[in-house]
């Protein structure tokens, strides 16, 4: 089964506030950014995005509110919060020393050593 | 932090609304992507069914996101709250009597606890109340009396350790208003009584001290409730008159709302205390109360106080004999609570012991209802409810229950507290009482308790069982051994519980039944009183005996009536007069503490009113007068004490201390009369009316049968001599059945305590071995069909459910020792551990038992043995 058992815990909301910090989206906008964002790399069952947006509204990392969308359907757009902006941040860090010290020891040869 | 409780908040006040929302945004989300599909260029039905599958499950992902949104357990309490109060309205009978037994339990502890608190615990309601003492004359440890005008003057000088003192006088005055002139109780107060509680007027002002010399204009303060019902409210109060025993009283202040009594004195009015010049040391009537300057010890005072007392002994030596008597003080909470402390303890140990009852009642109910949803409950389990969450279930239900219980409970405890009026018209502080928020604190705690205390049995005896064993056979489940064994264990703590309440009850009967034996020394059957006062202002000293004599004379006249007199103490609860006397043949050491004795002072027609009989010597006469020698009549039971064996007759006795004054002689020796209660010894020393100037006194009429066709030509004659007077007939019999009302009251109440624990306990045993019939039908049914006769069966299940009753009843009677230090001050001539009361309360404990496993005893007999084999359970 694709989905979010194909991510690394915790990817998901990395990936839901980096597509927010761009705009507010509702959440089918959420899912198609993320689906572009990792040109489908990562399979998303969408449904999943629910779950994880309500951990995220209660973490304080995003709030929503209800809007028009262009359609003039009623639909709920999530808003990075500033604890949000700065959750992405140290998230970004961490991501990319865990990033760069996993590529460099997958890298290794025996004769580095 | 915020946003999550913000979010959880909004999640749990509007649970609808977020799961239509939620709905909503994923059904968007799917058309959304439909329509995007559709402009991609697929056909409308490819694109629907390719949005749904990249969407997943709906209902899953709603399910994950309400779990996420962190309510859950909140919103399974709510539906545990539901389900709970649903599954009491379909066994509605079991929950009405859970809930009944339960509110009448918790609503009676939570009153008494509000007495207690009040009566008991809590501070008085003045300022610094702890600085606040009462102060008496003392010279034995049990010999204790109030002060006169000399102590007065001698304690108001006390100011290096009093920051003020005051004195009042209780006492009961004629006041003429509208109508009927009525007597009503007064306390004469001057100004530094108020000064010294630190009360402040609602309306006007208090008494001052220029009210306080004799011949100032006299003034009075009333109570708010007074002001209301008689002056037309507090406002209007200020500036009315009211005449009291023939002297116009100027209102001149209100005292607050709600303040009924003060000092624990609880009167309508308070006229003005102006005191007499004093011309010896007596006479004591006067209450002293003090407030200590800060710092000052209870201890300091005392000593104080004694120094106090050596200085001012020489003064008054001559008419004053008893070195031994020295002021004492007591701290004034102590004062007015008295002895209500022993009887509010036992009637609270009481009150618990019935919650504990009720508890372990409802328990067993409890528990039987889910013994018979053990099916319900197993079926939860195998269809993979956890132990946990159906743990958390039975909590729930058992909470609701006891929740209910409580909100019942509580508007017991509000009907409970309007019937302490009632119930104990006597308790201090009764005006302090009131369901607070200690006390709903309190009947919250108790409910809260009393569910999980009832939600032990089924959680230990169904759920404490194994649950695999249910789903081998759904038909026994419920766990048959464990259950019952839990069961066994309340119902035999019913028991315990039961004995301490039963013993204390009938130890109460029968010491209320031996007061009502007790012989009063007069037969109350044919005869009534008329209590009658004599007010300053209107009958100088040199017109009582004129009044008294023409009294007597007036009832006498009227046709039928056997004999009139008159008499200062009404027997049997002799409204205080005692007096200290010295034998002149054997005295007490100089200095030293004088015996005391009742001191009637009674006009010679007094005995034959009351029907008394004379047992040596003669009774007063008509020459027994001022002018002649003082003589006295004793009764047998004083002779017997003071004179054992020895004549009586012609002995002489110095009264009151007066060494000044001619002695008295013993002329006679009558029968004896109880004056210090029913339970007292019936000494008393009588003294003529004609040698005493008295204001106040009983008038004893005998009628030849029942008194009540007496009383109207009586009083209408009476009313001739004085149509100012105030005037009520009370029948002997009525007057000796309010000195019974009190013990009878106390009685009544342990009665009913104890008739619950008993009828509750063997409710407990009945249901106990109904279950088990029911539940060893088959075996029961073998037993018969191999031979067994139904006497042995029925044996059987009786001597079971009576091996239960035996041990709880033994716990019991260890507990029943216990608390023979609280029951002790209520008995009247049985003692707290009789053995006789003891078997009889293990007689009635067993007989009922007895009779409640009778009838599961017979029914089991009754069975009919192929029935109960192949019939299903």
């Amino acid at each position: 089964m694709a989905g979010p058992a194909d991510l690394l815990p915790g990817t998901l909301e990395v990936l839901v506030l980096k597509a927010l910090s761009l705009e507010p989206m509702h959440g089918w906008g959420i899912g198609q950014r993320l689906d572009q964002l990792s040109r489908d790399v990562f399979k998303v069952q969408q449904g999943s995005l629910y779950p994880a947006l309500q951990r995220m509204l209660r973490k304080g990392w995003i709030r929503s509110e209800w809007r028009v969308t262009e359609n003039r359907r009623r639909a709920r757009y999530y808003l990075l919060t500033p604890r949000g902006r700065r959750q992405l941040e140290t998230e970004t860090a961490t991501w990319n020393r865990t990033a760069a010290a996993v590529d460099g020891i997958l890298r290794l040869k025996l004769a580095d050593l | 932090m915020i946003a999550d409780l913000v979010e959880r908040l909004r999640a749990l006040i509007a649970p609808g609304r977020r799961s239509r929302d939620l709905d909503e945004e994923m059904r968007f989300h799917v058309e959304r992507d439909t329509a995007a599909r559709i402009a991609a260029g697929a056909d409308p039905e490819t694109a629907r069914r390719e949005a749904r599958l990249a969407f997943g499950g709906v209902d899953r992902y709603a399910e994950e996101t309400r779990d996420a949104s962190g309510v859950r357990p909140l919103e399974d309490l709510a539906a545990d709250v539901r389900f709970a109060l649903r599954s009491l309205r379909r066994n509605l009978g079991f929950a009405a009597t859970a809930v009944a037994v339960l509110a009448v339990a918790i609503g009676a502890t939570t009153a008494v606890f509000s007495v207690v608190r009040h009566v008991l615990i809590a501070d008085l309601p003045y300022p610094q109340p702890d600085r606040l003492i009462r102060i008496y004359n003392q010279n034995s440890p049990t010999n204790i009396w109030a002060l006169s005008v000399v102590d007065l003057d001698a304690l108001r000088q006390e100011t290096p350790i009093f920051e003020s003192f005051g004195a009042a006088r209780f006492t009961s005055v004629a006041m003429a208003g509208a109508g009927e002139p009525e007597q009503i109780p007064v306390a004469r107060a001057d100004a530094g009584f108020f000064a010294t509680l630190g009360v402040v007027p609602e309306a006007g002002r208090l008494i001052a001290p220029r009210d306080e010399p004799p011949g100032a204009p006299a003034v009075a303060v009333v109570t708010d409730a007074f002001a209301r019902e008689h002056l037309g409210g507090p406002a209007a109060a200020v500036g009315r008159t009211l005449t009291l025993d023939g002297v116009p009283h100027t209102v001149v202040g209100v005292l607050p709302q709600g303040v009924t009594a003060l000092a624990g004195m609880r009167v309508p009015v308070w006229p003005v205390l102006q005191l007499p010049t004093p011309t010896r040391r007596g006479p004591f009537g006067y209450r002293g109360i003090a407030r200590l300057k800060p710092g000052v010890t209870l201890a300091e005072a005392r000593r104080e106080l004694d120094a106090l007392s050596a200085r001012l002994y020489p003064l008054w030596q001559s008419g004053f004999k008893d070195r031994t008597a020295h002021f004492t003080s007591w701290p004034l909470r102590r004062t007015i609570v008295g002895d209500a402390d022993a009887r509010l303890e036992l009637f609270a140990g009481a009150v618990v012991l019935v919650l504990l009852v009720a508890i372990a009642n409802v328990a067993t109910l409890v528990l039987v209802r889910a013994q018979a949803r053990a099916q319900e409950l197993s079926v939860r389990a195998t269809l993979g409810a956890s132990r946990g969450r159906l743990a958390r279930l039975v909590t729930t239900e058992c909470l609701v229950l006891t929740g209910v219980a409580t909100a019942a409970g509580i508007g017991v405890a509000a009907v409970g507290l309007r019937l302490v009026g009632i119930l104990a018209p006597g308790l201090p502080r009764a005006d302090e009482i009131a369901l607070d928020l200690p006390a709903l604190l309190v009947a919250l705690a108790l409910g809260v308790g009393a569910g999980l205390l009832v939600a032990v049995s089924p959680l230990t005896g169904v759920l404490g069982g194994s649950l695999t064993a249910w789903r081998g056979d759904l038909r026994r489940a419920g766990g048959g051994a464990r259950t019952n064994a839990v069961r066994g264990v309340l119902v035999a703590g019913e028991f315990a519980l039961a004995v301490p309440l039963l013993l204390a009850a009938l130890l109460l009967g029968n010491s209320f039944l031996r007061l009502e034996r007790v012989n009063p020394g007069y037969d109350p059957s044919r005869g009534f009183t008329v209590s009658l006062a004599l007010p300053s202002s209107r009958y100088p000293d040199s017109t009582l005996a004129d009044f008294w004599r023409r009294a007597v004379a007036r009832a006498q006249e009227v046709p039928g009536i056997v004999a009139a007199g008159l008499n200062t103490s009404p027997p049997p609860d002799n409204g205080g007069d005692v007096n200290n006397f010295n034998l002149v043949s054997h005295p007490v050491p100089d200095g030293g503490a004088e015996p005391v004795a009742p001191w009637p002072v009674v006009s010679p027609e007094y005995f034959l009113a009351l029907g008394v009989p004379l047992v040596e010597g003669r009774m007063f006469t008509a020459t027994d007068t001022g002018t002649g020698p003082q003589v006295l009549l004793v009764s047998r039971a004083w002779a017997t004490h003071y004179f054992p064996n020895q004549p009586v007759l012609g002995q002489e006795l110095v009264s009151g201390g007066c060494y000044t004054c001619p002695r008295s002689v013993i002329v006679g020796v009558v029968g004896d009369v109880k004056y210090e209660g029913l339970s007292g010894n019936g000494e008393g020393v009588y003294t003529p009316l004609a040698q005493n100037l008295v204001r106040y006194a009983t008038l004893y009429v005998r009628t030849p049968g029942a008194p009540e066709p007496f009383i109207r030509p009586v009083l209408a004659a009476l009313r001739s001599l004085d149509p100012q007077m105030p005037l009520a007939a009370v029948t002997l019999q009525d007057g000796l059945r309010q000195a019974l009302a009190d013990p009878g009251r106390w009685t009544g109440i342990l009665g009913a305590f104890a008739v619950a624990a008993l009828a509750l306990s063997a409710l407990g045993i009945f249901g106990l071995m109904s279950y088990v019939v029911r539940r060893q039908r088959r075996e029961i049914g073998v037993r018969m069909a191999l031979g067994a006769e139904p006497q042995q069966v029925a044996g059987l299940i009786v001597a079971r459910g009576m091996r239960t009753v035996a041990a709880g009843t033994a716990v019991g009677l260890v507990l029943a020792l216990l608390e023979a230090r609280w029951v002790a001050a209520l008995l009247y001539g049985v003692a707290p551990r009789d053995p006789a009361t003891m078997l009889a309360v293990i007689a009635v404990l067993l007989l009922a038992a007895l009779g409640a496993c009778l009838v599961p005893g017979i029914r089991a007999a009754r069975l009919k043995p192929l029935e109960a084999i192949s019939g299903d359970d």
